[in-house]
C-alpha cells in the first residue's frame, strides 16, 4: 500500500495494513447491521401503520433489492440486502479512508502520546475531516452513479420520477448516464463538505470533554 | 524530520474508541442542518401559486408528526433531524465500540489457548 507522507520507510506497514483492514471490517459490520435493523423496523412499521395499503415509497426499493416487498418475509429480504450493501459501502470508505490517510493515522488520537497500553485502555478518536470526506464522498458518488445506471440498463429511466427529484437538490441531475456521472461530482462535493462539518463538530466536542474530565 | 511512528502507536489508532456523545452531537447537528436545507431548498425555488411544492418530502409527515414543506415545519424537521441524527450517532458509536471489545475479547481468548 502507498501511503500519503513520506514516514513510509519508518513505520511498520505490514501492521498499519493489517489494523486498516481491521477496522474496514468491524466498520462494515457496524453500518451493514444498523443499516439492517432500520431496514426492518421500516418495513415492519408501514405494514403496521397502512397494512394492506404499505409499501408505497419502500416498495420501490425492490428496484436495487431483489425479493424485496413490504411484507414480513420481505423485511427479512429488506435487511439481508441492505446489510451487504451498506456493510459493503463502509468497508470500503474504510479503505479508502486508511489508504488517504496513511501514515497519519496515529496522529489521529486526542492525546499525542499514545497510552501505554492501547488495547486495554484505548485512547479517544478522534477524525480527520478531508480524509473522511474523499472516501464517503467518493463512495456515495459511486453510489448515485451506479443506482442510475442500473435504473437507464434496466430501461426504467423514464418512469423513475422519484429518482429524478434529485436534481431538486443535486441541479444538473437526471436519472440518465451523463446526469448520473454529474450527480456523482456534485454529490462527492456536498458530501465532502457535510463530512469536513462533521469531523469539525465531533473533534470539538471530544477536545472540550476531554478537557474538563 | 518527523519520528518514526511505533507499533503501538498504530494499535492506539485501531482500538482508539469513539466518543459516543460527540458522535451523537456532531451526527445530530449534521441530520438537523440537512433536514432544514433539504426543505427550505426547495421553499426557495420559484414554482407557480397553487402548485403543489414538496408533495413527496410532505410525506414523511407520516412519521414525523408537525412536519411539513413549510418554514415552521423546516424548523421542526430539523429538531427531528437532530434527534434521529443523534440517536443514530449514538447507536454507531456504542456499536463501533462493543465490536471492538468483542474483537479484542476473541482474540485474547484464541491467543491464549494457543499458548496453551
Amino acid at each position: 500500500m502507498k501511503v500519503m507522507n513520506h514516514d513510509v520507510d519508518r513505520v511498520n506497514l505490514k501492521l498499519l495494513k493489517t489494523a486498516i483492514r481491521f477496522n474496514a471490517r468491524i466498520l462494515g459490520l457496524t453500518a451493514g447491521t444498523l443499516a439492517a435493523v432500520v431496514i426492518y423496523i421500516a418495513t415492519q412499521a408501514s405494514i403496521v401503520k397502512w397494512g394492506d395499503d404499505s409499501g408505497g415509497y419502500l416498495g420501490l426499493l425492490a428496484i436495487f433489492f431483489p425479493g424485496y416487498s413490504v411484507s414480513s418475509i420481505g423485511a427479512w429480504v429488506g435487511a439481508f440486502w441492505a446489510f451487504i450493501y451498506f456493510g459493503t459501502c463502509s468497508w470500503l470508505s474504510y479503505r479508502v479512508y486508511g489508504k488517504v490517510l496513511g501514515t497519519r493515522i496515529s496522529a489521529l488520537l486526542l492525546s499525542p502520546v499514545s497510552t501505554a497500553n492501547p488495547v486495554l485502555k484505548p485512547s479517544t478518536l478522534r477524525l480527520h475531516g478531508v480524509s473522511l470526506g474523499i472516501a464517503i464522498g467518493s463512495i456515495a458518488g459511486l453510489c448515485l452513479f451506479a443506482s442510475t445506471a442500473w435504473l437507464v440498463v434496466r430501461g426504467t429511466a423514464g418512469e423513475s420520477v422519484h429518482a429524478a427529484l434529485f436534481s431538486n437538490y443535486i441541479p444538473g441531475y437526471s436519472v440518465s448516464i451523463m446526469g448520473g456521472l454529474w450527480g456523482a461530482i456534485e454529490l462527492f462535493g456536498l458530501v465532502f463538505l457535510a463530512c469536513l462539518l462533521l469531523a469539525t463538530v465531533y473533534n470539538k466536542v471530544v477536545k472540550i470533554r476531554h478537557k474538563t474530565s | 524530520m518527523s519520528r518514526p511512528i511505533r507499533d503501538h502507536e498504530i494499535l492506539s489508532a485501531v482500538f482508539a474508541k469513539m466518543d459516543v456523545v460527540a458522535m451523537s452531537v456532531a451526527v445530530g447537528s449534521l441530520c438537523s442542518l440537512l433536514f432544514f436545507l433539504a426543505t427550505a431548498v426547495l421553499l426557495m425555488q420559484t414554482a407557480p401559486e397553487n402548485y403543489p411544492v414538496g408533495e413527496h418530502l410532505s410525506d414523511l409527515s407520516d412519521y414525523l408528526p408537525g412536519y411539513s414543506v413549510s418554514w415552521a415545519g423546516a424548523l421542526i424537521g430539523a429538531c427531528y433531524g437532530f434527534l434521529f441524527g443523534a440517536l443514530a450517532g449514538f447507536s454507531a458509536g456504542v456499536y463501533w465500540n462493543l465490536t471492538h471489545y468483542f474483537a479484542l475479547g476473541v482474540m485474547l481468548i484464541s491467543s491464549a489457548q494457543l499458548a496453551d
